[in-house]
């Protein structure tokens, strides 16, 4: 059977050509190999995120002395301890994550849909310059910046304050790419044109028409910016030097990386890497949804 | 007037986008530059002030770390590492995202979040998760292995660890890469698997012919970002070095970067590492796209 | 709806940061300078920001605040390592450090080149008397000027298990050939067990070793550096540990890892030399051996001797650029010589003090949790402090003790010589210097 696709502009025309042939009747077996795959993939996955919950449950007696993937007995007295330490710091940092977080992947998702659909649905001069100087932006990494960065928001005497943390994130190359990507495959230009019929403004036929289509790509975004500024160490870590103002990748650093003199805190660390991952978790859970939404063409909408 | 208008709507969109890029990406890297050019010299003991003077010293620091071999020995390391990572951990995230967007898949919810998990793993502990999973004497995999009666293999031995860093790299890497195919692959509208379907596609053959030349845009963007990522692995080899003698501090370039900014306070040669890194990191990942350019582009520019 | 909103974030945002930019920042932590609004209040009190990562000093500096309302010190914990001295350095570029910060003896001489750290002969010069000779050169580098105020030290001991020691028939050894022998007891006895391990991932302890040899890495010699890091006290204790690295009977592996916690928990290694803060370290790792550990004064190189040297401890330090210098100086010096100051220091937060009166006051009276039995613990270690010797540092530590784990790291991989490690750590250090522009001699 020979099919060949024409993937052309309008993803609406695609042929295929060639001989058909009937589907030959599947064994059960074969019919659940892409599921046990798919199943395998998951548990290799699992097993290291395993240990966190595990980890979290043991007492620091336990930690270093039972077998590494069994539960302990002091999860209770372990989320007692963290909640208490230096008067409930761990709920600041947690907070002040959220902040960032929020803030910082929203703000993300929405310039990244702006640009990767004027770069995606626009044809105009320097198009191309722009596209690859954004994207160039990744080929730095944050370690060569982290210093630079710090010294440019001390000149404006910014640093040290949220906006140091908040600000930096919201520009994402990755994320731009995804939305120009997104709105390319998502937006065909025939409800554009029929949009902009109907009215001569731009922003609102970015506003009803491709944004409720590009939602779901908006949406991975905003997730893969979230859990990248939720996790991200460096950035805070330069730029922060108020304890009140950390979020929980740099306060936990500070629980592990007490000096010398005093031992690490790792049930606490556990502990809080643990309840750090549970916003996260259930991001992705509420946010699923809408990788299940189908797009119908034709008309506008609303 | 309106054409006017409309012709300045894309500028005007794209604008917050290059303020940003120019605020926080631009100007700390001409300042990188601008460092990469200077050395701070000392006299005498170095105490007191007027001690120090930042001076210009042309290529100096360019010459230092193009002449040091650690830097061609970890180029070569990150290429070894990076052959085993980038066709493991790409393939298994185009994979498993082909699998979640067909429709023979059951557990797909259980799949879907169970692989995203350990993009989630905050990186603070993961020295800890990984000395659990590696060292001999707590290693659960190690442990079952032993009461099956099969060889253990040491995790951290100087070959053993280029797998054992790859699979570190792909256990966090995969989800987030499968997460961005899986929604490229949601953008294609639905009917054009149904007409494939009418004409009698399997789920592998609609997987294979329409599928994946369809996905071919963001399978390139997701190769493309993950070399360059790969070409700065850095988090995956400074987890496993303090469990470990075989890792150096200079195991990969941008770990010598790490080093030479943040602990031995040398942003200059950091400034001029980071450059040469970036550099090459352009000539790869240009001449990827160059050898694509026609399949992925072709459609876009 | 969504564009319009987009539009309008992303003017606020713009705004916002323009605003921001203009001056109405809210600020890093900068030394006491005044707000904005000038009001002609006679006595405002002076504000300090101080950096540490000692746990719990909250109510350490609470008490100074109510004690002193002119001067008010607001407490920043931090995490302690390298990084914090690279982000005091650069908040010094940017030119707002922290106006007191907490300095571990190796990192001074690189704040100190780096004109991070205040001169404070003057005001603090006299509290030269409450230290031992080899502490006070910590923070003096052997110069006139005086750094930083000495806050905790870490003499080194030698921790062994005493229940183990017992029940194997072990004899705790007072000399390093006595030592070398009983590793090689330790593993004919039982294989499974190693009397402790080399780790190179620990330069700190490799150097306090090596002060107890007589080491000298670095010396201030007029207007240069006398460099030498692998001097002949140096090569001995390396070419020691290498003898039994390369016989088996020690163990390789480095510290600070599950593995090693674990072995600390199950016997596996049996003895650690460590330093004074070691109850801490092993309550937090090793919970459930308590009371089974006991402590001695390391082995000695000959049995006349009684030396050892120093792992980690840190200062107290001003900054340079601080606006309240004088101020900021006297916290600095109540912090870490007022005896209710140091006996609240070693309460809450577990530290053992450089101040030698503290060293046997009441705070120290009774043994620490993780010892209950061994209730002269604190008297045997002021003795082990008095005989401590350490060195001067250098100003590139950072580079010297990166040099260190990789070349021994790589040593001890490789199966190569630890004195020619301890060579490659000397040339590592000495082509920084130079490279530097340093004065460099030997």
């Amino acid at each position: 059977m020979t099919t060949t696709v024409d993937a052309t502009r309008r993803p609406g025309r695609l042929r295929l050509q060639g001989v058909s042939q009937r589907q030959p009747p599947a064994s059960q077996r074969w019919r659940l190999l892409p599921t046990l795959v798919l199943v395998a993939g998951a548990l290799y996955c699992l097993l290291p995120v395993i240990w966190v919950p595990m980890a979290a449950t043991k007492t620091g007696a336990e930690l270093f002395t039972t077998f590494t993937l069994a539960p302990g007995h002091g999860l209770i007295g372990n989320l007692r301890e963290l909640s208490a330490y230096r008067g409930g710091q761990f709920w600041r940092w947690m907070l002040n994550s959220a902040v960032y977080t929020g803030f910082g992947a929203a703000l993300s998702a929405m310039l990244s849909a702006v640009t990767g659909y004027a770069l995606a649905k626009y044809r105009f001069r320097g198009r191309k310059l722009v596209f690859n100087l954004l994207i160039a932006g990744v080929l730095v990494p944050q370690i060569t910046l982290a210093v630079p960065q710090y010294l440019l928001l001390a000149k404006v005497g910014l640093a040290g304050s949220y906006w140091s943390v908040l600000l930096p994130s919201i520009f994402s190359p990755y994320g731009i790419y995804l939305a120009r990507i997104y709105a390319t495959a998502a937006i065909p230009d025939e409800m554009l044109e029929a949009a902009r019929l109907d009215t001569a403004s731009e922003l609102r036929v970015f506003r009803s028409v491709a944004i409720p289509l590009m939602l779901p790509g908006m949406v991975t975004v905003f997730l893969v910016q979230f859990v990248a500024i939720w996790n991200n160490f460096l950035l805070p870590f330069i730029m922060l030097s108020d304890d009140d103002r950390f979020p929980i990748t740099v306060g936990l650093y500070t629980l592990l990386s007490q000096g010398a003199s005093q031992p690490a805190l790792y049930t606490l660390v556990i502990t809080g890497a643990l309840l750090s991952t549970v916003p996260l978790v259930a991001l992705f859970l509420s946010l699923q949804r809408y990788w299940r939404l189908d797009l119908i063409t034709g008309g506008l909408k609303g | 007037m309106t054409r006017l208008r409309t012709r300045a709507v894309p500028y005007m969109m794209v604008l917050p986008a290059i303020v940003m890029f120019t605020l926080f990406l631009l100007l700390p890297i001409a300042y990188t530059v601008y460092l990469s050019v200077r050395r701070l010299r000392v006299s005498g003991l170095g105490f007191g002030g007027g001690a120090r003077r930042e001076v210009g010293v042309g290529f100096a620091n360019y010459s230092a770390s193009l002449s040091d071999p650690e830097l061609w020995h970890g180029a070569l390391r990150v290429l070894l590492y990076g052959s085993i990572v980038l066709p493991v951990m790409l393939g298994l995230a185009l994979v498993f995202a082909l699998l979640l967007d067909s429709s023979v898949i059951r557990l797909r919810r259980f799949s879907r979040i169970a692989i995203f998990l350990p993009y989630a793993v905050p990186g603070v502990i993961a020295t800890l998760l990984w000395g659990f999973m590696y060292l001999p004497s707590v290693s659960p995999i190690l442990n079952v292995m032993q009461r099956l009666h099969l060889p253990q293999p040491d995790f951290l031995t100087p070959v053993a660890i280029f797998p054992s860093l790859a699979n570190i790299a792909v256990w966090g890497g995969v989800g987030f890469n499968m997460l961005v195919l899986y929604t490229a692959l949601r953008a294609v509208p639905r009917e054009l698997y149904d007409a494939a379907r009418v004409d009698g596609c399997s789920e592998l053959q609609l997987a294979l012919r329409v599928k994946i030349p369809l996905l071919l845009p963001a399978i390139i963007l997701v190769s493309v970002f993950s070399i360059i990522a790969t070409l700065q692995v850095f988090s995956e080899p400074t987890t496993l070095r303090p469990l470990t003698n075989t890792i150096l501090s200079t195991w990969s370039p941008l770990m010598k970067v790490y080093r030479d900014a943040l602990i031995q306070n040398d942003i200059y040669s950091a400034a001029a590492t980071s450059v040469i890194i970036a550099a090459a990191a352009l000539l790869l990942s240009f001449g990827f796209l160059r050898v694509v350019q026609r399949r992925a582009f072709g459609e876009m520019s | 709806m969504r564009a319009k909103f987009l539009s309008r974030a992303v003017s606020v945002i713009l705004g916002a940061v323009l605003l921001a930019a203009a001056g109405c920042s809210s600020g890093s932590s900068g030394g006491g300078t005044s707000d904005t609004q000038a009001q002609p209040t006679p006595q405002r009190p002076v504000k300090l920001t101080f950096w540490t990562w000692v746990p719990n000093i909250g109510p350490v500096v609470k008490q100074w605040n109510s004690q002193h309302p002119e001067i008010q010190v607001t407490v920043s914990e931090q995490a302690s390592g390298d990084e914090l001295v690279t982000k005091v350095l650069t908040a010094n570029k940017a030119g707002n450090p922290p106006d007191l910060f907490q300095a571990e003896y190796q990192a001074l001489p690189t704040f100190v080149t780096n004109d991070v750290v205040a001169d404070l002969a003057g005001p603090a010069g006299g509290a030269k008397g409450q230290f031992t000779e080899g502490t006070w050169r910590l923070v003096t580098l052997g110069t006139p000027s005086v750094y930083a105020v000495p806050q905790d030290i870490g003499p080194m001991m030698l921790y062994y298990r005493s229940d183990l020691f017992s029940k194997l028939g072990l004899t705790v050894p007072k000399t390093w050939d006595e030592f070398a022998q009983l590793a090689r007891t330790v593993r004919a006895k039982d294989p499974k067990r190693y009397l402790t391990t080399f780790s190179s991932g620990d330069p700190g302890w490799f150097a306090g070793l090596s002060q107890q040899a007589g080491a000298q890495w670095w010396q201030v010699e007029g207007d240069s550096w006398k460099v030498n890091v692998d001097d002949q006290a140096t090569q001995k204790v390396a070419d020691y540990w290498d003898g039994l690295v390369s016989a088996g009977v020690i163990d390789h592996r480095p510290m600070y890892t599950p593995q090693w916690n674990k072995a600390m928990n199950d016997g596996t290694l049996l003895a650690w030399p460590s330093a004074v803060w070691g109850p801490a370290v092993l309550g937090g790792i090793a919970p459930a051996t308590k009371g089974k550990w006991a402590i001695a004064p390391l082995p000695q190189w000959s049995a006349s001797e009684q030396k050892t040297g120093y792992w980690g401890g840190s200062s107290t330090a001003v900054a340079a650029k601080s606006a309240n210098k004088d101020a900021a100086t006297k916290f600095a010096v109540w912090l870490n010589t007022d005896p209710q100051a140091v006996q609240a220091l070693i309460k809450v937060a577990g530290v053992y003090p450089a101040a030698t009166n503290a060293q046997s006051g009441p705070a120290l009276q009774q043994a620490p949790a993780f010892f209950p039995g061994q209730t002269d613990f604190y008297r045997q270690a002021a003795v082990i402090a008095n005989t401590a010797v350490g060195f001067t540092f250098g100003p590139n530590v950072n580079v010297t003790y990166q040099a260190y784990r990789d070349a021994f790291g790589k040593a001890i991989q490789q199966k190569t010589s630890f004195s020619g490690a301890a060579k490659t750590m000397l040339d590592t250090t000495l082509n920084d210097m130079r490279k530097s522009g340093f004065s460099v001699s030997g």
